[in-house]
């Protein structure tokens, strides 16, 4: 990287390539997996815009790992914005073992909220269901429902922020 | 999703760059500071007791404690533009600082005698000018800290945004110290406080939304 600071075309791909590749493996333990190459792709823009920041005496791997988990929290900040429509029941699929370490991942922080909200985000943004059947199946009125994804994902970002991680 | 075309794509724009250095950001705000006060004295801010208020407890104590609080600011929120630096201890020690100032300021105040009117010591019609007075030396400071923070790269922009915003506040009344004629604790107290709190709290609101990445 410092290489590349100096404008190194070719060690530049090489170690956006590595991190690349990193990157992946840490979206899929953290994220959904329809948001891991987003997560990837901006987080790669990430490292280029703000490449300058790097100091070579500090070493690659914390400041990639620092910037990852930036990315990280702002996506976890974004599914709060985002309605996720649930699925077919059948859909092929290749591999689940980074989908399963990822809700492993979110189910331990969702231990860190109050029962309401981790249930509620349980429903909707990790199983599908509308805000109306979660609101059905937990007695919480469809307002409430919302609330409380709204402020349980809030409160997620602040505790990762603070220095919860998932490994 | 291969990444391999956007990896193309920014290994073709690779332009060389100029490495972030918190040495050179720190010198800038130094420049920008004595330009500022340079700009005040030549435009007459020096109050004319200078010299009996520098015989005086308080003026210490504010000139003190600012000074302390814009260097802890400054200096949290130039580390905290490197990724792998977090402000929030920083931040701590701010807020250790404040408390400390304000139980030292109550001391000096416990140490003077006379009854006074808490309305006349107070004296608000001065102090909100003060107040306004405060926010708008700490302008240049803050627009400075603020396009230092959007080239950084901080991964906490409200703790960053805290740490810039005090700094900047801290700035803006220790340069109003010069020509504020009010030494009494409680109106520094007071008036300086909601100043100074004015610009971090705006600093806080506005400096993530301008500097996200």
């Amino acid at each position: 990287m410092a290489a590349a600071q100096n404008g190194d075309a070719d060690a530049y791909r090489h170690v956006l390539g590595e991190a690349s590749a990193w990157l992946r493996r840490y979206f899929q333990r953290r994220l959904p997996p329809s948001m891991v190459d987003d997560a990837v792709q901006d987080t790669l823009l990430a490292v280029h815009e703000k490449r300058h920041t790097f100091d070579p005496a500090q070493g690659f791997a914390p400041w990639i790992a620092a910037i990852a988990r930036y990315k990280w929290i702002d996506r976890l900040r974004a599914m709060r914005r985002v309605d996720m429509t649930s699925l077919d029941d059948e859909l092929p699929v290749m591999d689940h073992e980074n989908a399963v370490t990822a809700a492993h991942a979110l189910e331990r922080l969702l231990t860190l909220l109050k029962p309401a909200q981790a249930e509620v985000i349980r429903l909707v943004k990790l199983q599908g269901f509308s805000i109306e059947e979660a609101a059905r199946r937990t007695g919480q009125s469809a307002a409430l429902v919302k609330v409380n994804i709204h402020r349980g994902l809030g409160r997620l970002s602040d505790v990762v922020m603070r220095g919860a991680d998932v490994d | 999703m291969s990444t391999d075309p956007l990896i193309g794509r920014l290994t073709a724009e690779l332009q060389p760059v100029r490495r972030q250095s918190p040495r050179r950001a720190a010198l800038i705000l130094a420049v920008l500071c004595v330009t500022e006060i340079i700009v005040l004295l030549s435009l007459g801010w020096m109050r004319p007791d200078m010299p009996r208020a520098m015989g005086m407890p308080s003026f210490w104590w504010k000139t003190a404690s600012l000074t302390v609080i814009m260097m802890i600011g400054a200096t949290t929120t130039l580390r905290s533009l490197n990724p792998i630096r977090s402000p929030r201890p920083g931040l701590r020690a701010l807020g250790y600082v404040v408390l400390a100032a304000l139980a030292a300021g109550w001391m000096i105040d416990a140490a003077q005698v006379g009854p006074i009117v808490l309305w006349r010591r107070l004296d608000p019609v001065h102090g909100l000018r003060c107040a306004r007075k405060i926010i708008e030396l700490s302008l240049p400071v803050a627009l400075a800290l603020g396009v230092l923070v959007r080239r950084g790269a901080s991964v906490d922009p409200r703790g960053t945004a805290w740490a810039a915003g005090s700094a900047a506040a801290a700035w803006g009344a220790l340069a109003f110290v010069m020509a504020c004629p009010f030494d009494d604790p409680l109106y520094v107290a007071v008036w300086y406080s909601l100043g100074c709190g004015v610009v971090s709290l705006v600093t806080r609101l506005a400096l993530p939304l301008l500097t996200r990445w």
